[in-house]
C-alpha cells in the first residue's frame, strides 16, 4: 500500500459509526436482553466459555482479578437499606456492549480492534500488541488480557480437555486482548451459506452461544437493519435508537412506560445492546 | 448487494481452516511409541467426521435427573459442545450450565481407565475378565439378602438390566439414594394430588407462590421450569405474572421474585395455614375441613410465630384472591424439617383452597412401560443401607452413580460401616471417596460414549422415552458402559437369556424396535425406526394423561409450634442445593467452579452465609474464617455477610470439600453434609436436610474472599447501570 | 551579588579540571557504577521473567491493566524535560549561569528517554510484536492506527530523542576538540577525533557552529513541549474519568520541568562531588537552580489545583468519584504523600538559608522527585480501581515485586548510562564556562571602572 493510496482512502478507513451518510448496509448485529426473564442462572456464560474457548483460570488468577469470562453476569442490590433484600437481587448480564463509537478502537496502537462493516467491534489477535490501552479506555471494563500463556498453563487445558475446543475459534496466547465477539465465527458461517445462496442472513439462522443457551430467551440477537428481525421489532418497540445519545422518549414530560435503555448513553458510545428494565409487582 | 463469488482469499481460508483442523485432530488419534507416528489419513475419514464440518447428534443430559435432551455438536469425531434439542419439550432447544459443562466430565482428565482392585492401600489395574470374574467368583455363596445394588435414580434400559440381575442373584435390596432429593415432597403430593410429580403449569399461573422450591435453580427440571417462567413473566398480553418465594435462605428462584419473604426456619406450614386464614378473612369460601384446621391460624399468631408481617400476610391474600389461577410450590426448604411433611401437606392445602389443582397443578403423563420409568431416589433408602451394613448382614455391595462416602450425613458413621462389606464394586467414572474405599472400581465410559434410554421422572407433554448414544468414540479403551457391565454381569447367571445380545446396544435397539408400534413406529421398517429415533434422540411415547385424585386434606395435619430456641447451637443450618454443583458430584467439571455462585458471585470455595445482623452481634465480617459446629461434626469456612437469609440461620452450599474427585474438586471448600445431624420428617423417614443446628465461633483469621463482585459490592453506586421499574410505571403490552 | 563562577580562574585549570573527571574520580564513583549495574541486572532478570511467564506475573489485572510501568514511563519523560530546559530555553533567554551544568543536563535527557522508551517495550504484552504499533510500510499494507494517542507517543518520543542526541553531540563538538588535542593515544582519542569532526576553532566553524546549534535549540524547546502534552493525550485523549481532564498537557509539562530541575539537583550534588567540580558548579549556581525549582513548583501546586476545581465544577460526578478517591480511599496515603513532597517540601526552597545548603537541598531534590514519581502513579492507577463501571471498582491492586524490580531496575540503568556518559565525555561544557569566565572578568572590569566614576 502506497502512501498516496493511504491518503487518498483514509477517509473510508477512518468512517466511524453510527453516521447518517454512510448507514449500515446489510448487516447491523445487535441484542436485546430482557432483565426480567433473565434469572440470573450462569448459562450463558458457560456457553460463552464452551463456545468460544475461554481458559478457566484457577482461584489463585481469579483472586489476582484475572477471570476470562466474556459474559459475566452482575448482581445488583437494591440499595434501599432494608433489613432483607425482599424485591430479590438484579442480574446483568454484562459483556462487549460493541459500541458503534467504541472507545477502545480508537486508542488501539496497532488497529488490533475495529469496527467491521456489520456494525461489531472486532478484536484481531493477531495484530494485538498487548498494549491493554483498549481495557483502559473502555467504560464498561469487559475486556480480558491474556496475562498468561493459558494453553500452556498447568490444569487449564490438559490434553484431554484440548479436545473440547472449537476448532472455529483461535486459542489465544500470552499478551493479547480479547473480549465477546457477539460469536463472529457463527455470524461468519452463516453469512457464507447466505452468500453461497445468494440472499442475506434470515433472522434467528444465527444466534449466539448465550442466546442459544439461555432458558429464559431473555437474549435476543439479530440483525438492526432488517426490520423484520425480532431484534429490530423490539428496539423500534421500545423506541431505543442507535445512533441517539438521548433517546427522543427519555425527554417526554414523566418518563416513559418503555423498558428499553442502554447502559451510559450520555457517553456517546452508541451501544449494539438494549437493555429491557427488571420490572417488580407493585401490589405485593 | 450480496457479492456471490467465492474468491480465491475465501477459498484458501477454507482450505487453511478445514486443514488446519484435520492436522489438529490427526495429533489427537496419533499414538507416538518409540519415536514412530503413525499418522491416521483423512483420504478416508470415518462416516460421521466431515472435516471441517460440524454434524450434529441428539442424546441426553446426564447431568442431573431432569433428561433434558441435548444435542452435541461434533467435529472430527470429537465433541466440541453440548445443546439443547429442540425436539423435546421438556428443555426445547435450551441447556443450563451445569448440563452444558457435560463435556468437562467426558474430556476429564482425572477419568478412571482401567478397572481396578484393591490392594492394601493402592489400586492395581486389572483385566476387565478377570475384574468380572472376580464379582461372579466373590458372589459364589451368597446369599440374595447379603447382596446390595446403591444407585441414584435409575430408568430405562440400564434400569431393567438391574433389576433383573438383582433379580437373577435373588436379591430384593436396590437402595436409590439422591442427597438432595425432593422426596418428602413427593410423599406429600401422593398424599394430595394422588401423584408423587403433578405438573407445574407455571406458564398458566397468574401468581406462584414457592415455599423455597428453587425451580430456576435446581429444583426438579430447572430448565423446563425456567422458560415456563418466562412464559409466566411475559403472560398474556401484558398481565405478567407474579412470583413470591418464601424461604429462609434466598434461592436463585427467591432472588428473581417480586417479593421475596424470610421466613423463620421450620415455620412454612405455619405460614401457609395463616394465608389460608386470610383468605378466610378476605372473603374466600373454605371448605369445613380446612377451616376448622385454619382458624386457630389467625395474623397474629402466624405472624409471631413466622416472624412474616401481618401486613405482608394480608397483602399475600388479597393477592392470591384477586389474580387466578395461582400455583403454590413446596420445596426444599419446607421440606427440610422433622415435620417436612406436614409442612408440604400445610402448603399443598392452599392449593386446594384456591382451587388450582386441575388448573395449574395437573396430572403427569402416564409412562406406559413402568418398567422403564424412573426409580426416583431419596435419603431414607441410605439410612436403610447403612442399617444392614451396620448389623454386618451385607457381604456384596455394588454401587453406581452415588457417592454416599461423600454425601452420607456424618451422623450415619456411613465410612466406618462401608467397612463392614466384604467386597465392595463401585461403578466409577473418577475415583471420588466412594471409590476409593471400594474393593473393585469398575471404570465407566462417559455419558458421551455410553450407550442408555432414560425416562424422567418430571414429563411435559407426553411421556417419552430419551435415547443416550455415544458422540464420539470412546477416548480410552479401558472403560465400558453400565449397560455393558450389568449385561456381563448377567450373563454370568442367566447365559441362556442374554446369548442372543453381543452387546448392551444390540439389547437396546432390539428392546427398542421390538416395541416400535407402541413407540409410534407402527409400519415402519426396523433400520428406519431405529435410524429415526436415534437422530431425534427421543421418542414420544404415546399420550395417556392420568387423573388426579384431589385427596389433600385437613385431616391429621399438625404443626408443631415453631423450633425452640437452642442455646447451645443457636442458629439453623440450611446446606443450600446449588444449580451448579447440586450434591458436589460435578465438583471436578472446572467451568463449574468457576462460574461464579449467582448470589453471592464466589468461586472455587465454600462459605457460610451470615444475615449482617447475626454478624454484627457475633463481631464477624465479611471473610472472617468461622468455624461452624454441630452436633455431628465441625467445618472452618469464610463467612460472607448476605442480605437474603433470615437472622436465625446460616446456609453452606453442598458440593465442595472432596477428598478425592480430581484436580479440580479435591481440597476446594468445604463438605457441608459433614455437619449434618440424623434427624428425619416423622412421616417418611428421610433425613430432614434442615434440622442440624450449629453455632459459630470466630477463628481470628480473615481471608480475601474470592469472587466476581468487586469492592462496591454490588452496589450500582447511583448509576443507571442494573434498572428496575414497578409494574405501575411500564406498559408491557404490545411488547415484542 | 555574589558570583557565579569566579573570573580569576585561568583557561587552562579549566580544561585541566574537566579532562580529570575523565580519568580519576572519587572512589564513589565506582560506588555508584557497581550498584546501579546490579540494580539494573534485578530490573533485567525480572523483565526476562515476566517476557517468559506472561504479563500476570507484574499483578496486573482487569481493570488494572496499567501500573507502575505506565507511572515510570511518564516520570522518566518527565525527567527528559530538564535537559531542554537548561540547553535550549535557557540558552535563547540568555541565562549565563546555565554554562557550566547543561551538559549533564542534556545527558539526562537522552538518558531518561532511552529509560522511558525501555517501559514502553516492557509494558507490551507482545513485546516480540512491538512493531506493529510502528508505521512501516510492509506487504501486507498494514499501517498502524493514526488515531491512538499511543503512536504518537511512539513519533514524538522518537523525534526528541533522536533530536536531542543532535543537541547534545553538536554542543559537545569544541570539546571533543579538546579532548582530542589534550589526551594520549588510545582508543578514545581516536574516538574523539571521529566525533569532533575536524574542529579546529576557525571564525567561519565557530559561526555555522552557533548557528545549528541554536536553530537546534529552537527546534528542540516545541519539541519537548510537544512530548509530554502527547504523553499527558495518553490519558486526556480517553474517556476515562479521571484522565480526561483539559489541563492535562500543560499539567503534564510543568511536571516534567518540575521533575527534572529536581533531578538537576540530585545530580549537580553528585557531580559536583564525585569530579571536584566545586568551582564550576558553584553555589551561586545551585541557588539559581533551587529558585527556578521552587518557581516551577508553584506553577505545578497551581495546576493541580487547576484540576481539582476544574473537575469540581464540572459535576462530573465519575471524575468527582475518582478524585475523592485519591484522597480518601485507598489510595490515599500515596496520594497525600505526593501532596506533601510536590507542594509543601519545596516551601523549603524558598527559604535563602536552605537554597545554598547541600545536604538540606539534596534531602529536598530527592523528596520532590519522589513526589513526581508518585504523581505519576496516582494519575494512573486510581482510574483503574474507580472508573466508569461500580462492578469492576477494585480497591487497590498492588504492583508485585516484578514490577518493583523494573522501576529500580530503570534508575539503575538510568545511572548507569550517566555515570558511564561523564566518564567518557566532558560533563561540564569547557569552553562556555571559559565564555562565562571571560564575560565575568569584562563585567567585573566595567565595574571596577564604574567605581572609579568612569563611564
Ligand atoms: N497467503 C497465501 N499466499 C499464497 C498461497 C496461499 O495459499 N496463501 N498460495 C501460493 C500459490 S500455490 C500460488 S499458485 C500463488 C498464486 O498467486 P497469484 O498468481 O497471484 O494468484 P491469484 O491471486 O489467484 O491471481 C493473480 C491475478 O491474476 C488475475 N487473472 C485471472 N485470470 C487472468 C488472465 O487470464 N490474464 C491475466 N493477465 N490475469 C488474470 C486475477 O484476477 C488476479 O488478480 O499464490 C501463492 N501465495
Ligand atoms: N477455488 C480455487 N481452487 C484452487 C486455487 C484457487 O485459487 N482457487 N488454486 C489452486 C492452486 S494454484 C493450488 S497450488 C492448490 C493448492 O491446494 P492444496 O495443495 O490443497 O493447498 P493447501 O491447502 O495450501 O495445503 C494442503 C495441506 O497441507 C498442509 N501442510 C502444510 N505444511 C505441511 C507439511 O510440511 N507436511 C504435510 N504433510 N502437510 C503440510 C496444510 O496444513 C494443508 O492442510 O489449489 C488449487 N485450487
Ligand atoms: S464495550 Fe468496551 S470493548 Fe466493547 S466496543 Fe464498547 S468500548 Fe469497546
Ligand atoms: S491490547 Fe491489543 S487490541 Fe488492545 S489496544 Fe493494545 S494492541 Fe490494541
Ligand atoms: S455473543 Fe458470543 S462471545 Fe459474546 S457473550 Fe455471547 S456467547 Fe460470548
Ligand atoms: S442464561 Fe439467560 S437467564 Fe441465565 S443468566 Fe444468562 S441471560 Fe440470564
Ligand atoms: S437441568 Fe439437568 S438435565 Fe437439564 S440441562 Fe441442566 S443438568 Fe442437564
Ligand atoms: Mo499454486
Amino acid at each position: 500500500m502506497s502512501v498516496t493510496n493511504l491518503l487518498e482512502n483514509w477517509s473510508q478507513f477512518r468512517h466511524g459509526h453510527p453516521v447518517d451518510d454512510k448507514p449500515h448496509e446489510e448487516y447491523k448485529w445487535a441484542m436485546a436482553i430482557d432483565l426480567d426473564a433473565c434469572t440470573g442462572c450462569n448459562a450463558c456464560s458457560v456457553a460463552c466459555y464452551a463456545e468460544n474457548n475461554i481458559p478457566v483460570v484457577g482461584k489463585e488468577k481469579f483472586n489476582a482479578g484475572q477471570q476470562m469470562h466474556w459474559m459475566r453476569i452482575e448482581r445488583y442490590w437494591p440499595e434501599d437499606g432494608r433489613e432483607f433484600a425482599d424485591q430479590g437481587a438484579q442480574f446483568l448480564p454484562m459483556m462487549c456492549q460493541q459500541c458503534e463509537a467504541a472507545p477502545c478502537e480508537t486508542v488501539c496502537p496497532a488497529g488490533a480492534t475495529n469496527h467491521t462493516a456489520d456494525g461489531v467491534n472486532s478484536q484481531i489477535y493477531n495484530r494485538c500488541v498487548g498494549s491493554r490501552y483498549c481495557s483502559a479506555n473502555c467504560p464498561f471494563k469487559v475486556r480480558y488480557f491474556n496475562w498468561y500463556d493459558y494453553p500452556s498453563t498447568d490444569n487449564v487445558w490438559p490434553a484431554e480437555m484440548t479436545q473440547q475446543l472449537n476448532p472455529d475459534v483461535s486459542v489465544r496466547s500470552k499478551g493479547v486482548m480479547e473480549k465477546c465477539t457477539f460469536c463472529v465465527q457463527r455470524m461468519t458461517a452463516a453469512k457464507n451459506t447466505a452468500r453461497n445462496e445468494g440472499r442475506l442472513v434470515r433472522d434467528g439462522e444465527v444466534q449466539t452461544a448465550c442466546q442459544q443457551a439461555c432458558p429464559t430467551n431473555a437474549i435476543s440477537f439479530g440483525n438492526l437493519v432488517d426490520p423484520e428481525s425480532k431484534v429490530a421489532k423490539q428496539w423500534a418497540h421500545q423506541q431505543v435508537e442507535l445512533s441517539k445519545e438521548v433517546q427522543a422518549k427519555d425527554a417526554q414530560e414523566g418518563g416513559t412506560d418503555l423498558r428499553g435503555y442502554r447502559i451510559m448513553e450520555e457517553l456517546r458510545l452508541y451501544p449494539s445492546v438494549m437493555y429491557l428494565e427488571r420490572v417488580r409487582e407493585s401490589a405485593i | 448487494m450480496i457479492e456471490n463469488g467465492f474468491n480465491r482469499r475465501d477459498f484458501l481460508k477454507v482450505l487453511g481452516w478445514g486443514g488446519a483442523v484435520v492436522a489438529l485432530s490427526g495429533c489427537g488419534n496419533t499414538s507416538v511409541q518409540d519415536g514412530a507416528e503413525i499418522v491416521t489419513s483423512y483420504v478416508e475419514p470415518p462416516e460421521y467426521a466431515l472435516p471441517g464440518i460440524g454434524v450434529y447428534f441428539n442424546s441426553t443430559c446426564a447431568q442431573c435427573d431432569a433428561g433434558c435432551s441435548i444435542t452435541g455438536r461434533v467435529r472430527e469425531g470429537r465433541v466440541l459442545k453440548l445443546e439443547g434439542n429442540a425436539s423435546s419439550a421438556i428443555n426445547r432447544g435450551k441447556l443450563c450450565g451445569l448440563g452444558q459443562a457435560g463435556v468437562q466430565a467426558h474430556y476429564n482428565p482425572d477419568r478412571v481407565r482401567e478397572p481396578l482392585l484393591r490392594n492394601g492401600d493402592k489400586g492395581e489395574a486389572i483385566t476387565w475378565d478377570k475384574a468380572l470374574g472376580l464379582i461372579n467368583e466373590k458372589l459364589n455363596g451368597v446369599k440374595g439378602d447379603e447382596i446390595a445394588f446403591l444407585t441414584g435414580a435409575v430408568s430405562g434400559h440400564v434400569k431393567v438390566l438391574l433389576k433383573n440381575y438383582l433379580e437373577a442373584l435373588g436379591s430384593k435390596n436396590h437402595y436409590a439414594y439422591d442427597a438432595v432429593a425432593p422426596s418428602v415432597v413427593r410423599a406429600a403430593n401422593k398424599k394430595a394430588y394422588g401423584v408423587e410429580m403433578p405438573r407445574l403449569r407455571l406458564d398458566k399461573a397468574q401468581v406462584v407462590v414457592s415455599f423455597g422450591a428453587d425451580f430456576l435453580g435446581a429444583w426438579v427440571s430447572p430448565v423446563h421450569f425456567s422458560q415456563e417462567y418466562a412464559q409466566f413473566r411475559k403472560g398474556s398480553d401484558g398481565a405478567r405474572g407474579v412470583l413470591v418465594q418464601i424461604e429462609s435462605k434466598m434461592t436463585l428462584t427467591g432472588a428473581n421474585a417480586d417479593r421475596w419473604i424470610a421466613i423463620r426456619p421450620g415455620t412454612e406450614g405455619i405460614l401457609a395455614l395463616g394465608v389460608i386464614n386470610a383468605l378466610d378473612a378476605a372473603g374466600l369460601s373454605l371448605p369445613a375441613d380446612v377451616a376448622a384446621v385454619s382458624k386457630a391460624y389467625n395474623a397474629e399468631r402466624v405472624s409471631k410465630d413466622t416472624g412474616v408481617s401481618a401486613e405482608q400476610i394480608s397483602k399475600l391474600a388479597t393477592l392470591l384472591k384477586a389474580r387466578t389461577p395461582s400455583l403454590v410450590i413446596a420445596g426444599g426448604a419446607a421440606e427440610g424439617y422433622k415435620h417436612g411433611s406436614q409442612n408440604a401437606a400445610a402448603i399443598a392445602l392452599l392449593n386446594r383452597v384456591l382451587g388450582n389443582i386441575g388448573k395449574t397443578i395437573e396430572a403427569p403423563a402416564n409412562v406406559p412401560f413402568p418398567q422403564v420409568a424412573v426409580t426416583t431416589g431419596n435419603r431414607s433408602s441410605v439410612q436403610a443401607l447403612n442399617d444392614s451394613m451396620a448389623n454386618g448382614k451385607l457381604k456384596v455391595l455394588f454401587s453406581y452413580g452415588v457417592n454416599p462416602v461423600f454425601t452420607a450425613p456424618a451422623a450415619l458413621k456411613f465410612q466406618d460401616n462401608l467397612k463392614k462389606v466384604s467386597f465392595k464394586v463401585v461403578f466409577a467414572n473418577y475415583l471420588d471417596e466412594t471409590a476409593l474405599a471400594a474393593d473393585l472400581v469398575l471404570p465407566l465410559d462417559s455419558a458421551l460414549e455410553d450407550w442408555g434410554t432414560a425416562v424422567p421422572e418430571y414429563l411435559v407433554e407426553a411421556a417419552q422415552l430419551n435415547i443416550q448414544q455415544p458422540l464420539m468414540e470412546k477416548l480410552h479403551a479401558g472403560t465400558r458402559g453400565t449397560g455393558d457391565i450389568l449385561l456381563a454381569l448377567l450373563k454370568q447367571r442367566r447365559a441362556n437369556e442374554y446369548k442372543d445380545y453381543e452387546d448392551f446396544y444390540s439389547y437396546l435397539r432390539s428392546a427398542v424396535v421390538k416395541n416400535k408400534s407402541a413407540l409410534g413406529g407402527a409400519g415402519a421398517d426396523d433400520d428406519t425406526f431405529w435410524g429415526e429415533t436415534l437422530s431425534e434422540g427421543l421418542v414420544k411415547l404415546p399420550a395417556s394423561n392420568g387423573a388426579l385424585s384431589a385427596k389433600s386434606s385437613a385431616a391429621g395435619l399438625v404443626l408443631p409450634a415453631p423450633a425452640e430456641e437452642d442455646s447451645a447451637y443457636p442458629l439453623h443450618l440450611i446446606p443450600a442445593v446449588t444449580a451448579n454443583l447440586r450434591d458436589g458430584r460435578h465438583a471436578n467439571q472446572p467451568w463449574l467452579q468457576e462460574s461464579p455462585d449467582p448470589l453471592t458471585t464466589i468461586v472455587w470455595d465454600s462459605w457460610v452465609e451470615l444475615h449482617p445482623k447475626t454478624a454484627a452481634k457475633l463481631g464477624i465480617v465479611e471473610g472472617d474464617i468461622v468455624e461452624v459446629t454441630s452436633r455431628s461434626g465441625s467445618v472452618k469456612a469464610q463467612a460472607y455477610l448476605f442480605p437474603g437469609i433470615h437472622p436465625d440461620a446460616v446456609s453452606i452450599p453442598l458440593g465442595n470439600g472432596h477428598t478425592a474427585l480430581g484436580r479440580w474438586a479435591k481440597g476446594v471448600g468445604i463438605n457441608a453434609f459433614s455437619l449434618l445431624d440424623q434427624v428425619v420428617d416423622k412421616d417418611t423417614g428421610e433425613l430432614a436436610l434442615n434440622e442440624t443446628r450449629v453455632k459459630i465461633g470466630k477463628t481470628g483469621k480473615r481471608v480475601m474472599i474470592v469472587k466476581d463482585e468487586g469492592a462496591a459490592g454490588g452496589s450500582q453506586a447511583g448509576k443507571k447501570i442494573a434498572v428496575s421499574a414497578s409494574t405501575d410505571e411500564v406498559e408491557l403490552s404490545g411488547e415484542v | 551579588m555574589e558570583k557565579d563562577i569566579s573570573e580569576s580562574i585561568a583557561w587552562a585549570k579549566i580544561n585541566g579540571d574537566v579532562l580529570k573527571s575523565l580519568e580519576a574520580p572519587r572512589k564513589l564513583y565506582w560506588v555508584i557504577l557497581v550498584a546501579a549495574l546490579t540494580l539494573f541486572g534485578v530490573g533485567l532478570g525480572c523483565e526476562v521473567y515476566q517476557y517468559q511467564i506472561g504479563m500476570g506475573v507484574a499483578n496486573l489485572n482487569n481493570p488494572h491493566v496499567w501500573g507502575l510501568y505506565i507511572a515510570t514511563f511518564i516520570f522518566w519523560i518527565g525527567m527528559s524535560h530538564s535537559g531542554t530546559l537548561l540547553s535550549a530555553i535557557l540558552h535563547l533567554m540568555h541565562a549565563d549561569w546555565r554554562k557550566p551544568i547543561y551538559r549533564f543536563a542534556e545527558a539526562m535527557t537522552t538518558f531518561s528517554l532511552m529509560t522511558a522508551g525501555l517501559f514502553v517495550m516492557v509494558h507490551l504484552g507482545r513485546l516480540w510484536q512491538f512493531y506493529y504499533s510502528v508505521p512501516y510500510p510492509n506487504e501486507r499494507g498494514l499501517w498502524p492506527n493514526f488515531q491512538s494517542p499511543l503512536l504518537w507517543d511512539a513519533m514524538a518520543i522518537f523525534t526528541y530523542l533522536s533530536s536531542s542526541v543532535i543537541f547534545l553531540f553538536i554542543g559537545m563538538i569544541p570539546d571533543l576538540a579538546i579532548c582530542r588535542d589534550h589526551l594520549h593515544e588510545g582508543w578514545r582519542k581516536k574516538l574523539y577525533t571521529i566525533l569532533s569532526l575536524g574542529w579546529e576553532g576557525t571564525d567561519r566553524q565557530w559561526r555555522n557552529f552557533r548557528v545549528t546549534y541554536l536553530t537546534v535549540a529552537c527546534f528542540l524547546i516545541p519539541l519537548a513541549v510537544s512530548v509530554h502534552s502527547i504523553v499527558a493525550s495518553d490519558f486526556a485523549m480517553s474517556q476515562q474519568p479521571g484522565w480526561h481532564v483539559t489541563s492535562f498537557p500543560p499539567y503534564f509539562v510543568a511536571g516534567a520541568l518540575y521533575s527534572g530541575c529536581a533531578a538537576i539537583i540530585t545530580l549537580f550534588i553528585i557531580l559536583r562531588y564525585v569530579f571536584r567540580f566545586e568551582e564550576y558548579m558553584t553555589l551561586p549556581i545551585l541557588k539559581k537552580v533551587a529558585r527556578l525549582t521552587f518557581a516551577i513548583s508553584m506553577v505545578w501546586t497551581y495546576l493541580n489545583a487547576i484540576e481539582f476545581a476544574a473537575v469540581w465544577y464540572s459535576h462530573d460526578q465519575a471524575a468527582k468519584d475518582v478524585l475523592l478517591q485519591k484522597a480518601m480511599g485507598p489510595y490515599a496515603p500515596f496520594w497525600w504523600m505526593m501532596i506533601f513532597c510536590g507542594s509543601v517540601v519545596p516551601l523549603m526552597l524558598a527559604v535563602k538559608r536552605f537554597q545554598t545548603n547541600i545536604p538540606v537541598l539534596f534531602a529536598v531534590s530527592l523528596l520532590l522527585n519522589l513526589g513526581m514519581w508518585l504523581e505519576r502513579w496516582m494519575i494512573v492507577a486510581p482510574t483503574f480501581s474507580h472508573g466508569y463501571y461500580p462492578w469492576t471498582w477494585d480497591g487497590f491492586q498492588w504492583p508485585s515485586w516484578v514490577q518493583w524490580g523494573m522501576v529500580f531496575g530503570s534508575f539503575g540503568w538510568f545511572t548507569l548510562l550517566f555515570m558511564l556518559f561523564c566518564k567518557i565525555f566532558p560533563s561540564v561544557s569547557m569552553y562556555e564556562v571559559k565564555e562565562m569566565v571571560y564575560h565575568r572578568s569584562l563585567a567585573s572590569k566595567k565595574n571596577e571602572l564604574a567605581e572609579k566614576g568612569a563611564h
